[in-house]
């Protein structure tokens, strides 16, 4: 049974469907990227299925419970961080987590107090849990945030933007904690992010929105070769020349061929690299290339991001 | 619903309520003044009121004035009429703009504030039920209202008292109208102010907004206070009744309506 599946969903504020006929489905212990730029319906759809607002249409399931007939049982088992991080400034950070554990049901106080000092310790804030979350920094107040949304050990976690306004230590730290949640602890979660590294570094399968509508969705990999195409044969020489690019444009199963950099590089959209690569080299070499460098280059998913969401919006 | 899940929002929000010098100052000043410094005023400096001792202002007030409480005033000194009709009388209504005060100013803080920090959202996202939520923050915002308004009421008898004695040679309060007043009367007014501040707070999106809506609810008691002044209407222990009677109704009414607008899609589509 999926952890999360969606079956149509859609959200109505007025005339206008922020979130437009839904479906999708992560299996327990994934990590799913919901990407899209902003106002895509991203946020409309982790509230949707955190029970904070009711879907128009459509039916969706949480941890095997319905949204709309079960809302506590769901709201019992996901964690949620959301755009802001919800905390009470003037409460300290160790009030802040107690509040919300208890809040959740973990009842049990020694139970709730060794919790709290393992996220705490976690994310490094345990040393200052007695000072209030308004001296915080926005780095430690997004940790704790993140610290507030697992501290029940949710089975589902919806996460909106969690690196966002992050330095690259803290960045990483919350990316080896996802993927630690992932796949020691089995979580699942649904990752809306701008942060296409982050997608692709952590999700198995991603889903791109816009406009409240699905464009397409698959594993990394399958979405960048769906969109931007098979990986690229990048060749370093020392120089390129218009006698080593002409006969690289010559060479079997060559579509285009584009000179990069300083002109020490080129990229060759090439069929078949595995085998093409061996004989385009050689007739690099052959016309005088002093090759420094081979290697496929897969294309970004950023790049496929960028390419389909300018193809919506036209 | 589970109380102890309403009383865990009530200690967050108390926690929060006690550090913010917004809400502190004025529901510890307001009653401070009311209470303490305008009674010491009034016996300190009798005759402060209208410049001299003469009862002239206060005809109206005593004519309409029940039998048994002209009958309080026989025999008494002109500035002894004049002290007892503020203290007792005049005062009164002071005692429903405390708990009014108190309560709103709390409850804004409480339903619009956590909007304005834009916490709501991670409070709404929990487990806890519409109905624990709305206790919690109903609870959190009468219980100090009415400390407050108790603690005035026992400096107030304390400084009357204190100060009166040399005047009257006897203790004037409390007496049966302030006990009707501050225990049956403050209480529904206060819920009522909860009530009206709820409806409010789901309509705008700040603390100051909600609060500047709120301040608009003490005009109906200063009214009562002028048709006081004015002989109208006198808060002995018929008409309490009848005010808490007509405020229990008037409770009723506005948490249908509160209750109503505690939705938390509601809530969440005036968030900022």
């Amino acid at each position: 049974m999926p952890a999360i599946e969606t079956v149509g969903l859609v959200k109505r504020f007025g005339s206008l469907a922020a979130v437009d006929g839904l479906s999708f489905e992560v299996e327990a212990g994934e990590i799913f990227g919901l990407l899209g730029p902003n106002g895509s319906g991203k946020t409309t759809t982790i509230r949707m299925l955190s029970c904070l607002i009711a879907p128009t249409e459509g039916q969706a399931s949480v941890g095997g419970h319905d949204i709309r007939r079960d809302p506590l049982r769901v709201r019992e088992i996901v964690g949620v961080l959301t755009e802001n991080p919800s905390l009470y400034e003037r409460l300290t950070a160790y009030e802040n987590m107690e509040f919300f554990a208890r809040a959740y049901g973990v009842a049990d106080e020694a139970a709730r107090a060794a919790r709290i000092r393992e996220v705490l310790e976690f994310f490094e804030l345990w040393e200052r849990r007695g000072e209030r979350v308004g001296t915080y920094s926005k780095g430690m107040k997004q940790k704790l945030a993140i610290a507030r949304a697992i501290v029940h050990s949710p089975e589902v976690l919806f996460l909106d933007e969690p690196t966002a306004g992050l330095d690259p230590k803290a960045s990483k730290d919350i990316r080896d904690m996802m993927e630690r949640l992932s796949r020691q602890e089995k979580h699942t979660i649904l990752l809306c992010t701008h942060n296409l590294e982050d997608a692709e570094r952590l999700c198995s399968h991603v889903m791109i929105i816009n406009k409240g509508k699905s464009i397409v969705a698959g594993t990394t990999d399958e979405l960048r070769r769906k969109i931007a195409g098979p990986p690229k044969l990048e060749v370093g020489l020392i120089k390129v020349t218009e006698q080593i690019v002409r006969a690289a444009e010559a060479s079997e199963n060559v579509r285009a061929v584009e000179v990069n950099g300083a002109n020490t590089k080129l990229m060759i959209d090439v069929d078949d690299p595995d085998s093409s690569t061996p004989y385009v080299v050689k007739r690099i070499v052959d016309a005088g290339g002093l090759v420094r460098s081979v290697q496929l280059v897969e294309p970004s998913l950023e790049e496929a991001y960028l390419k389909l969401v300018k193809e919506a919006a036209a | 619903m589970r109380l102890e899940r309403a009383l865990l929002v009530f200690g967050k929000d108390w926690r929060e309520v006690r550090r913010n010098w917004e809400v502190i100052l004025p529901i510890t000043l307001v009653p401070l003044i009311f209470s303490v410094i305008l009674p010491a005023i009034f016996f300190i400096l009798p005759g402060s009121v209208g410049g001299s001792t003469s009862i002239g202002g206060f005809e109206a007030l005593i004519r309409n004035m029940p039998g048994s409480v002209q009958a309080e005033l026989a025999g008494m000194s002109s500035l002894q009429v004049m002290t007892y009709i503020l203290v007792l009388y005049f005062f009164a209504p002071f005692f429903l703009i405390i708990p009014v005060m108190a309560s709103s100013v709390i409850a804004s803080d409480s339903f619009a504030g956590e909007k304005e920090r834009k916490t709501i959202e991670g409070l709404l996202a929990t487990p806890l039920t519409d109905g624990e939520l709305l206790l919690g923050k109903i609870l959190v915002s009468f219980v100090p209202s009415m400390i407050v308004t108790f603690l005035s009421f026992t400096a107030y008898c304390a400084s009357v008292d204190f100060f009166g004695y040399g005047l009257f040679g006897r203790l004037l309060l409390p007496n049966l109208s302030w006990l009707m007043l501050v225990l049956g009367l403050a209480p529904v007014v206060s819920l009522a102010a909860i009530g009206l501040t709820v409806i409010v707070s789901a309509r705008v999106r700040g603390f100051r907004e909600a609060q500047q809506i709120s301040v608009l609810l003490i005009l109906p008691i200063l009214g009562l206070l002028f048709a006081q002044a004015a002989g109208v209407l006198i808060f002995g222990p018929t008409m309490i009744l009848i005010l808490t009677g007509l405020f229990v109704v008037v409770d009723i009414v506005v948490f249908r309506i509160g209750l109503g607008l505690f939705q938390r899609e509601e809530i969440l589509s005036q968030t900022r």
